[in-house]
């Protein structure tokens, strides 16, 4: 929340309370073993302890799928919707409580198949939300059918002689939606780069999409099981207006300096997925938020109504 | 012939395939993943001769399903529960497509709150969408209904699409011995699809799903869906004749148990009406003359025969197991139509049971028969009344306390936090 908008609802600011990462929920998720989510867990909580989030004006919204099961292990608001809707429901709190902090915790199904329509348009309307895609490139929670993130040729229930189709690349979709405002990738294997942007995609003010590449070791371990253990099969984006992180920098050798405002050159980097690149592709804090741009009435009905009375009142004999 | 030990999901896919389908657009949802999981390794295998296609939502799914048949192709989908109801806008129009195909609903109850286990608020909020429903009680059932609901829905005078459903968990991970006919069995009893007027022939264009303006022609259509549906009654007469003459298996409109000289009836869909053919059995032995009634129909509905089958019945008790809001039971109400007018009808007795898979325990029955009953003797009907116990209310109240509790502690120790 920015600091006008702290000041603006009276909160936040004179609040100097402290919190540890229990304080943001400390029940045991029932995830599997070995799964990518926890981390992805433990990050979020750590961002929110660094960056002092309130947990009574903290809500994370989901959608169906394992990552949706996030809002339940965290001591924060939370909203368990359906599948493919956490983004409409996420802007209805948004802009009925704008002083609160949104997050939104979708998957490759939740984002990318069934609620695909709403992920263009809440792009669009770069609402100030941050949203975290937990992309493990399968259908997990249903047990192993292909997604639209799914590798092509990669073998699941449904199609068992491998994927047919190419999976479809989520940076270079929300890079090509109109007024898309921040579009980053790190992954849960690389726990500094995911803190990092997570702190980066929540001070973005606008629509910070994070892709998150998040192992399923029971369903589809195959996708990421090479990348996790090899560095160099990264690249990092790096720059004074990305994301740096120097203790990475020993590991991971491969670095490309990129700039988040180059559109143009973020599209291509998105495309090009021979390496599984790391960073900020594009961020652009003037793009008009929705929240911010509409058109609010300045009086409710009811206030239109006592200020009608207060005025003829005036005149009363 | 063979018999083998099936799920409801297995028994589902294995009607399919023997339906020889061409086409199955598939999305997965607990619990009925399953049946897709099955043909799409059959169809990989080569066992069976279909395109799957698995398509990026339910919405997708019946659309793809409808417009498949529509150019005369033998199709087959299934989904559950929510999926069932993102994909309402488009039940209601390929069913006015007319374009007849099998959609197999695996009930679970509705969000919110989400959760896994069966109920039929699901399928009945499609009742009045133009498919046609059949309700199974066992795996046999489910395999034998996606048959009969092929003949019917692709009969001539009926032409529209059919739900077969089956109870989540309850039949569809439970497995039965279940006799799979040989397939020369049913193609004799099911040939390939005749698509008559829906097809697509390159020589002869048509246009299909067109726009009509003005109520006198969208009147005209809609109410000859009800007529269809209607005609539906007689046509599953026919098929479920030409099914036990190739099979041996009677599948009526109604099933019925100890009716014969039944005082008081259970009406209940599904396979929780198992639970009643105990619990009649039992209340027999104690010397209560009970019957059950279940429809294997609730769209087309069997008026005709509900009528028969409870004619001389003093009392009715109707176990729904879904709940209109400020109204009651759907089966109750539908029931209560149809015996209005009817002289010496039966007093009907409401009671909502199984929600989300809540199990419905024979001294519940026991005490169904009871105030049906008196019910019967009084001419009284009591208010519609859940199944629920006190043992289960006192686990609520006590969850409650906890979260009560927990809810005071947060908000205190926080209060405490921001104290200087």
């Amino acid at each position: 929340m920015s600091e006008q908008l702290r000041s603006f609802f009276g909160c936040g600011l004179d609040d100097d309370r402290t919190f540890d990462l229990n304080d943001y929920g400390d029940s045991i998720p029932r995830w599997c073993v070995g799964c990518g989510d926890h981390g992805v867990l433990s990050a979020v909580k750590r961002m929110m302890r660094d960056q002092r989030l309130l947990p009574e004006r903290t809500v994370f919204v989901s959608g169906i799928g394992c990552s949706s099961r996030f809002p339940h292990y965290l001591d924060t608001y939370g909203f368990h919707g359906i599948h493919g809707r956490a983004l409409p429901i996420a802007t209805g709190v948004k802009l009925s409580r704008p002083d609160l902090d949104v997050f939104v915790v979708t998957g490759d199904g939740d984002c990318c198949s069934i609620g695909a329509g709403h992920w263009l348009h809440a792009t669009r309307y770069n609402i100030d939300m941050t949203v975290l895609l937990l992309d493990n490139a399968i259908y997990g929670l249903t047990k192993n059918q292909t997604s639209p993130t799914t590798p092509e040729g990669f073998e699941t229930n449904t199609q068992p002689h491998g994927t047919y189709l190419p999976a479809l690349n989520p940076l270079s979709t929300a890079l090509g939606v109109t007024n898309a405002s921040f579009v980053a990738q790190t992954a849960d294997w690389v726990p500094a780069h995911l803190l990092a942007t997570l702190k980066a995609a929540y001070e973005h003010v606008g629509f910070s999409f994070v892709r998150i590449l998040q192992r399923c070791p029971k369903f589809s371990a195959p996708v990421f099981s090479e990348q996790a253990r090899t560095p160099d099969l990264h690249e990092l984006l790096f720059h004074s207006d990305g994301i740096t992180v120097p203790s990475l920098d020993k590991i991971y050798k491969h670095r490309l300096e990129h700039d988040p405002s180059d559109l143009d050159r973020a599209r291509s980097l998105a495309e090009d997925t021979e390496r599984t690149r790391l960073g900020i592709f594009f961020k652009d804090a003037t793009r008009p938020c929705y929240n911010a741009i509409r058109h609010l009435p300045t009086y409710t009905a009811a206030q239109n109504i006592e200020r009608l009375n207060r005025e003829l009142d005036r005149y009363a004999v | 012939m063979t018999r083998r030990l099936l799920t409801g999901n297995g028994a589902a896919a294995w009607g399919a395939r023997l339906a020889d389908v061409d086409y199955v657009p598939a999305f997965p949802i607990t619990p009925q993943t399953e049946i897709i999981e099955q043909l799409g390794a059959w169809i990989d295998a080569g066992e069976l001769p279909a395109r799957m296609v698995t398509l990026e939502s339910e919405h997708s799914m019946l659309t793809a399903a409808g417009a498949a048949a529509a150019t005369g192709v033998r199709v087959f989908t299934a989904t559950s529960s929510q999926g069932l109801l993102y994909a309402m806008e488009m039940l209601y129009t390929v069913a006015g497509w007319r374009a007849p195909f099998v959609l197999v609903n695996v009930s679970r109850a509705l969000a919110a709150p989400v959760t896994l286990e069966t109920d039929h608020n699901d399928v009945l909020a499609a009742r009045d969408t133009g498919f046609l429903q059949l309700h199974c009680a066992t795996c046999q059932e489910v395999l034998d209904s996606v048959l009969l609901a092929y003949r019917l829905a692709e009969h001539p005078r009926v032409r529209l699409p059919a739900i077969v459903n089956l109870d989540g968990f309850t039949l569809s991970f439970t497995r039965e011995p279940v006799e799979i006919p040989e397939p020369a069995v049913v193609r004799r009893f099911l040939p390939g699809f005749d698509p008559q007027s829906v097809r697509f022939r390159a020589s002869e264009p048509v246009s299909q799903a067109v726009a009509v303006l003005g109520g006198t022609p969208y009147s005209y259509f809609r109410y000859e869906m009800h007529r269809a549906t209607e005609q539906a009654i007689a046509a599953f007469e026919e098929v479920a004749a030409d099914f036990e003459r190739a099979t041996g298996r009677r599948h009526a409109a109604l099933e019925t148990h100890r009716m014969n000289d039944a005082e008081i009836a259970f009406v209940m869909l599904g396979s929780f009406a198992t639970k009643a053919v105990d619990a009649v059995d039992r209340l027999r032995e104690s010397g209560v003359r009970a019957g059950l009634v279940r429809p294997r129909l609730v769209r087309p509905w069997p008026a005709a025969a509900l009528r028969e089958s409870l004619a001389g019945v003093r009392g009715v008790a109707v176990v729904d197991q879904n709940l209109s809001m400020g109204k009651g039971g759907i089966l109750h109400a539908e029931l209560a139509s149809t015996l209005y007018g009817v002289p010496d009808a039966p007093v009907l007795t409401s009671f909502i049971g199984g929600l989300g898979g809540r199990n419905i325990a024979p001294e519940e029955f026991f005490q169904m028969a009871s105030v049906t009953r008196e019910a019967a003797q009084t001419g009284q009907a009591p208010e519609p009344r859940l199944l629920f116990t006190a043992q289960e209310l006192r686990e609520v109240r006590r969850l409650q306390g906890i979260a009560l509790a927990e809810r005071h502690e947060t908000t205190h120790s926080g209060a405490e936090r921001s104290a200087p």
